[in-house]
């Protein structure tokens, strides 16, 4: 059995929309970059343009709007001239908002799917069924850009307590899937160190020996993942904490394997999986910026660890790696 | 790291057959550049412009047809003068389009500020622009928080239009329209604690949003950038790491490598003052291989090209021109013009364009 999709029926040739006047787009004679419509395109848009000419908004309206949303979801006045409508005519937005349910997981990446879906939560104001949906969409995309700005969006524009409760279980959960998310290790930073703290988490202190204790212990796992990485950097730089306090917990990381001295349970400073990649480019990255900040002797022994990133660990940055070196020298000169 | 491989060719011929033949028209899978058309005409008439070829490959008929359709597109109304797209919401009759604009046929910002640098590439002399117009234009897209709306009343808002407002600004030499200190503040609620700035506040730091935070800052007429030494090394460093093994750059931590963050993060490290600390053989030799056999770049390897990508791997390599050896086939063809990296235009080109567009001139 062979199903063959019917070539939908012509505007032209439907009856109810006889009392619209289609108009055609005008092109000059030498267009630049045309694009050559398919006659479904080109017919729907003739009776959208007509539709603008008479400045109808109704339910057909809705019916055109999506049409050509579904052949062209990037056409801003389509959405635009839909979102009026919509108002216009006091339609059921939460059934809009199923439609666009769909719509979204179709077009992830386009923009206009996802500003549209803002109007539409600003007039309905229920943002909490709002992150259900987007974590459903997250199982198709977990890094999509819009997605993850509009959950950032929903959060910190309507700010409710109760919106906020589960957000780190859900970055957990995803960082579980996948260590090396980072829009889940920003969405972390996003939820607990700027909107989302939340009353009764006054104790930063708490909160920070925490994020410490879950950072590095994610680190040591795997230990080659710059995100990580960035978010302990992040969380120092931000609570003031000079790097230096990291020296115990880092330096294993900058040795082999081999080179590992006895396990001991230090839950503040968990060692390198056995299984991990070491040494740590990211590591002795950050020892060096530990001794650059010390300064005077310290200042030799970031260089040697600068040497051997960009002779060794990390040869593509070699250039970066022979600046530092240079800047820090001239450092200690002056 | 540089000597032990050999550079492809650089297939300029092929890259500008691409770019011509997508402005003679693009299938309809590429619909949904239907109300973005302005910007796929400067990425290709900016392709042939870099690779200068635009004389060669394009009759003088039809470089002045072109110029018609783009001026076809300049159109003035109650919120100020600009370009739209394409005629995408145009109608037909000769009168309606001499009068004012309806509100779902307004100009768009994004698509002025690549109208104004095609028609720059073009060597247009910009006596019918509305130049005052184009100011009100762009008061009439800031919004209080200081961010730009793509078309006045609505559209999307992000850093990106904020950019496009800014070169239009800078070309006009006139930011009387412009709440600066409002823009600054948009900009510096988009820095992410990576050193990166995202695409609205709150959100992950991504190399597009990055070179437009560092140019606009660049762009803006004041006497200090608002950065720190020490965050702009934070910048640095974030953009440095995001070249990955194969000399391409990523856009955001931990991603895969693709030709256009080549030129968002790259030019966001030659705005800083950093781009001779990338590794410019390597990423030539990724680009190299982001090539598709019949023409055009692609985002990455086994892709497949389009005007977008090609544009700013070029432009990638005017601002990066790899070192070449004796042992690599072609290594003129990596030879390019120095890239104005604020407005993103070749240097002639982007003179020409503040010459002309300036508002004293
Ligand atoms: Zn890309």
């Amino acid at each position: 059995m062979s199903v063959s999709v019917p070539e939908p029926l012509r505007y032209a040739d439907r009856p109810e929309w006889n009392d619209v006047a289609p108009v055609e787009q005008y092109e000059n004679v030498n267009p630049l970059a045309p694009i050559f419509y398919t006659n479904e395109y080109k017919d729907a848009t003739d009776y959208f343009r007509g539709i603008i000419k008479t400045g109808e908004k109704s339910q057909r309206v809705l019916q055109l709007t999506e049409h050509i949303i579904r052949l062209n979801p990037a056409h801003y006045t389509a959405w635009q001239y839909r979102y009026e409508t919509l108002l216009a005519i006091e339609a059921n937005l939460e059934d809009e908002l199923r439609l666009m349910d769909e719509l979204a997981i179709t077009y992830l990446k386009t923009y206009q799917v996802w500003h549209h879906r803002r109007l539409l939560m600003l007039q309905i104001r229920k943002p909490a069924p709002e992150l259900v949906f987007i974590a459903r969409t997250f199982q198709v995309d977990p890094k999509n850009y819009h997605t993850w700005s509009y959950r950032q969006w929903l959060l910190a524009y309507f700010n409710d307590a109760n919106l906020w409760i589960g957000e780190l279980d859900f970055v957990e959960e995803l960082l579980n899937d996948d260590i090396r998310n980072n829009s889940a290790w920003h969405h972390r930073f996003f939820t607990v160190w700027q909107s989302g703290v939340r009353e009764g988490e006054e104790d930063r202190e708490r909160v920070l020996r925490r994020e410490l204790i879950y950072v590095k212990q994610s680190i040591s796992l795997a230990p080659n993942n710059a995100s990580a990485w960035n978010y302990l950097r992040g969380i120092l730089d931000h609570n003031s904490i000079p790097y230096q306090k990291m020296i115990t917990f880092v330096q294993p990381y900058t040795l082999l394997l081999d080179e590992q001295v006895a396990d001991l349970v230090d839950l503040e400073n968990p060692p390198p999986s056995k299984s991990a990649h070491l040494p740590c480019a990211s590591a002795i990255e950050f020892l060096a910026d530990i001794y650059e900040a010390e300064g005077g002797n310290s200042m030799l022994k970031a260089t040697e660890l600068w040497k051997s990133l960009g002779n060794e660990h990390d040869i593509s940055r070699k250039k970066y790696w022979e600046y530092r070196i240079r800047e820090g020298l001239r450092a200690i000169q002056t | 790291m540089t000597k032990d491989f050999n550079l492809p060719p650089l297939a300029r011929l092929a890259h500008a057959g691409h770019a011509r033949r997508c402005l003679s028209g693009l299938p309809d899978s590429q619909i949904e550049l239907d109300s973005g058309r302005m910007a796929v005409a400067f990425y290709c008439l900016g392709a042939l412009d870099l690779l200068k070829m635009l004389q060669d490959k394009v009759s003088m008929t039809d470089r002045e047809s072109w110029q018609e359709w783009i001026w076809e597109q300049h159109t003035r109304g109650k919120y100020g003068s600009g370009f739209r797209p394409s005629p995408f919401m145009t109608v037909s009759s000769e009168v309606e389009r001499t009068t004012s604009y309806t509100d779902y046929d307004t100009p768009h910002i994004i698509m002025t500020y690549t109208a104004l640098l095609t028609l720059a590439i073009l060597r247009d002399d910009f006596s019918q622009l509305d130049k005052q117009g184009i100011l009100l234009l762009l008061k009439a897209c800031q919004r209080e928080d200081g961010s730009f709306s793509t078309i006045p009343g609505g559209g999307e808002t992000d850093l990106r239009t904020l950019y496009c407002a800014f070169v239009i600004a800078h070309l006009l030499d006139d930011w009387s329209t412009i709440n600066l200190q409002n823009a600054f503040s948009f900009i510096a609620s988009c820095r992410s604690y990576e050193g990166g700035y995202g695409q609205s506040a709150h959100c992950e730091a991504n190399g597009g949003t990055t070179y437009i935070a560092m140019a606009a800052m660049e762009l803006a007429p004041v006497s200090t950038t608002p950065l720190t030494a020490l965050e702009k090394r934070k910048t640095i460093e974030w953009a440095l790491h995001n070249q990955l093994e194969s000399g391409g750059f990523c856009g955001r931590t931990n991603k895969l490598a693709d030709a256009c963050y080549c030129f968002w993060i790259g030019g966001s490290l030659k705005i800083l003052g950093a781009g001779d600390l990338v590794d410019s053989r390597s990423l030539a030799s990724f680009l190299a291989s982001c090539q598709f056999r019949f023409g055009g770049i692609a985002k990455a390897p086994g892709e497949h090209p389009d005007p977008y990508h090609t544009y700013l791997s070029l432009a990638t390599l005017s601002m990066f021109p790899p070192p070449v050896y004796e042992n690599d086939a072609s290594g003129s063809s990596w030879i390019f013009d120095p890239l104005d990296p604020l407005i993103n235009a070749r240097q002639e080109t982007a003179d020409w364009a503040r010459k002309y567009i300036a508002i004293k001139h």
